[in-house]
């Protein structure tokens, strides 16, 4: 092992260096970028995303993928807006968007393990039916203008860490515990890797995928909540571009959709770079229309980087184990 | 070849379409006639094409799908609306609009067969960079205004036939069919469809099909594109949205696994009539059409099941 290997080998330095080298760029481009106030917006634009990124980063490391995720968080969020609009007590409020989101997290799991549908079609049909469902819960008008009920929730901070921060951390400690000191995670990696074999070897693939959907799903309804606790509106188009956001902040954390692997600090970099760079474009000016084109670019120059730069990786240690 | 498993199928798709067709008849009478069934056929053909390009695509296997042909109907008639009022004569408009639909399916097909990543991932991605880029281009506000000699395509009809069902679905239609059961290269989608490292030893060229196939499918989603135009008389930005999800459901719902290597383009084209009588009919009984995309959600999800079921029933 030489330094080539290891700093090759080390997505998170790669990502550390594409966000700093991302700022800099803007920085020059436009004054506002570095100022504290911007980058306070980025880190709370980022939180939502953190949060469903991270269990899309589970789902991908069993080889699944969800594009559900953003209408599951529609849903969600229409409910947390009625329950404070009901009137409900705090607490009953907090677990109303967990509560749906793991069950909707389960519907797509019942799909994939029970009705053996592949998670891209399974999600596709559920992506199709959400988005009726949002319409026919709002009814066409938007929840809006809803009482601070949930300002405790997010406006708080703890020795200086604002707590919306500290509930990323505990998630990802959590993430982070199971995939990599847990047996779960040794399944989840194991499920992805080569789903016949871990079944054959005794792993429980198919309560494997119902954990991390049901996982996901939880995380999705938390951000569903955070979602209403901040803009205190719903409206039709709530979670729209969530799915891309999360599937390209995975796959840039070095997540791959052939199953396998998670890397939980790579994806909350992957999360911090594509934040960066959609604020940074509206920075300069591009119209956020732009934000789709942007991202889905992104998300293809990601897979193809890494396509060529694993074939290059694989031909450098093969001459180096044959010189 | 049609197995018993096919023709069960077949049967239960046309029996599914009958009763959907005397549901209607018995509440909206109108429903059958003439002006109706023109209009059936009318609204089929944009799902048609993008469902014949999906069922090939999915045919040649290897996690074959191909998510971004919305975007490639919309960016192909806007580039064709675009070029018409810039002054360029329909006709070279058409045919560069479908190349470039053709393009756009082939970056899709090269990224995939080059690089070996996966169709799901990189049609997702050009999913949303297309329909983006639709949006984006236009800042949302379609293309209006093409001269109304442009509209004899789209607008047309010859013993209530719409013109484009008969010059562009139906030749279509009919020289994929042809192609698929009766030339060497069917057999070859086939193969490759149903087992890739098979078909590699015996010297089949694999990615070289399947770059055909992707970039088919763009150039018949571009072709989608021109008919809308020349329908509509202008371009939305939106015109493909939710055309992945139909086509798909349409493909699958046909009786083409989504594991490529088996099925075919009559049970396509015929989950396209039943869907196109489906929504022509529920539009006739005002039922509202935001149920649409959750009924075909769940279509799609029901069809993969049922696909399953028969399909254990034919190897048992």
């Amino acid at each position: 092992m030489n330094w080539k290997q290891l700093f090759l080998g080390r997505r998170e330095v790669t990502l550390a260096l594409a966000c700093v080298s991302v700022a800099i760029l803007f920085q020059f481009l436009s004054p506002y970028f570095l100022t504290a106030q911007n980058l306070t917006t980025i880190l709370r634009n980022s939180v939502e995303l953190l949060l469903v990124s991270l269990g899309i980063s589970f789902i991908l490391a069993t080889a699944g993928i969800d594009i559900a995720v953003g209408g599951a968080l529609g849903i969600c969020a229409i409910f947390v807006g009625w329950s404070i609009e009901a009137g409900w007590p705090l607490a009953a409020v907090l677990f109303i968007g967990p509560i749906i989101g793991t069950a909707l997290g389960f519907v797509s799991a019942a799909l994939i393990v029970w009705g053996k549908i592949p998670p891209i079609i399974a999600t596709l049909g559920l992506f199709g039916v959400y988005r009726s469902a949002i319409f026919l819960l709002l009814g066409g008008s938007w929840i809006s203008g809803l009482p601070d009920t949930l300002r405790l929730v997010i406006n708080q901070s703890i020795g200086g860490i604002p707590v919306v921060g500290i509930y990323v951390l505990i998630f990802y400690s959590v993430g982070w515990l199971i995939i990599r000191w847990m047996p779960l995670g040794t399944a989840i990696r194991a499920t992805g890797e080569n789903e016949r074999a871990a079944r054959l070897s005794g792993v429980a693939t198919g309560k494997t995928k119902f954990f991390v959907y049901g996982f996901t799903g939880l995380l999705v309804g938390f951000a569903a909540l955070l979602y209403v606790a901040r803009y205190r509106n719903v409206e039709t188009s709530t979670g729209g571009l969530v799915a891309l956001d999360a599937i390209v902040a995975s796959v840039l954390g070095g997540a791959s959709v052939l199953g396998g692997k998670a890397n939980l600090l790579g994806t909350m970099l992957g999360v911090f770079l594509v934040r960066l760079l959609q604020n940074g474009f509206v920075l300069v000016g591009v119209p956020s229309l732009w934000e789709q084109v942007i991202t889905g670019v992104l998300l293809i120059a990601v897979l193809v980087l890494d396509a060529l730069a694993g074939a290059r990786i694989s031909n450098y240690l093969r001459s180096a184990a044959n010189p | 070849m049609i197995t018993a498993g096919r023709q069960v199928r077949f049967g239960g798709l046309i029996l599914l379409w009958v009763i959907a067709l005397a549901v209607f008849a018995a509440r909206a009478p109108a429903f059958f006639s003439l002006a109706n069934l023109t209009s059936i056929f009318q609204f089929s053909t944009l799902l048609a094409l993008v469902t014949l390009g999906q069922t090939f695509v999915i045919l040649t296997g290897g996690g074959g799908i191909d998510l971004s042909v919305g975007g490639i109907v919309s960016l192909g008639g806007l580039l064709i609306a675009f070029l018409i009022k810039q002054g360029t004569s329909p006709f070279i408009a058409a045919i560069a609009g479908v190349l470039f639909g053709g393009l756009l399916g082939g970056v899709n097909g090269l990224i995939i067969t080059r690089l070996r990543l996966l169709p799901l991932i990189v049609t997702l991605g050009t999913y949303y960079a297309y329909n983006g880029l639709a949006l984006a281009v236009t800042g949302g506000v379609p293309i209006s205004g093409l001269p109304s000699s442009f509209g004899l395509l789209g607008q047309s009809a010859v013993l209530a036939v719409p013109l484009h069902t008969l010059v562009i679905v139906l030749p279509t239609f009919i020289v994929m069919v042809f192609t698929l059961t009766q030339m060497p290269l069917g057999r070859w989608i086939y193969a490759i469809g149903s087992n890739e490292t098979a078909s590699r030893l015996i010297g089949l060229p694999v990615n070289a099909i399947r770059l055909g196939a992707y970039t088919f499918s763009g150039i018949l989603a571009a072709l989608a594109g021109l008919v809308a135009d020349s329908w509509l008389l202008s371009a939305r930005p939106n015109i493909g949205d939710n055309l992945e999800l139909l086509s798909l459901t349409a493909t699958l719902f046909g009786g083409t696994s989504i594991f490529g290597g088996s099925g075919g383009l009559i049970g396509s084209l015929l989950a396209v009539l039943f869907f196109t009588s489906l929504q022509v009919g529920l539009q006739m009984l005002n039922i509202n059409n935001i149920w649409q995309l959750g009924v075909v959600g769940l279509f799609l999800i029901g069809s993969v099941v049922l696909d399953r079921t028969f399909r254990n029933r034919d190897t048992r």
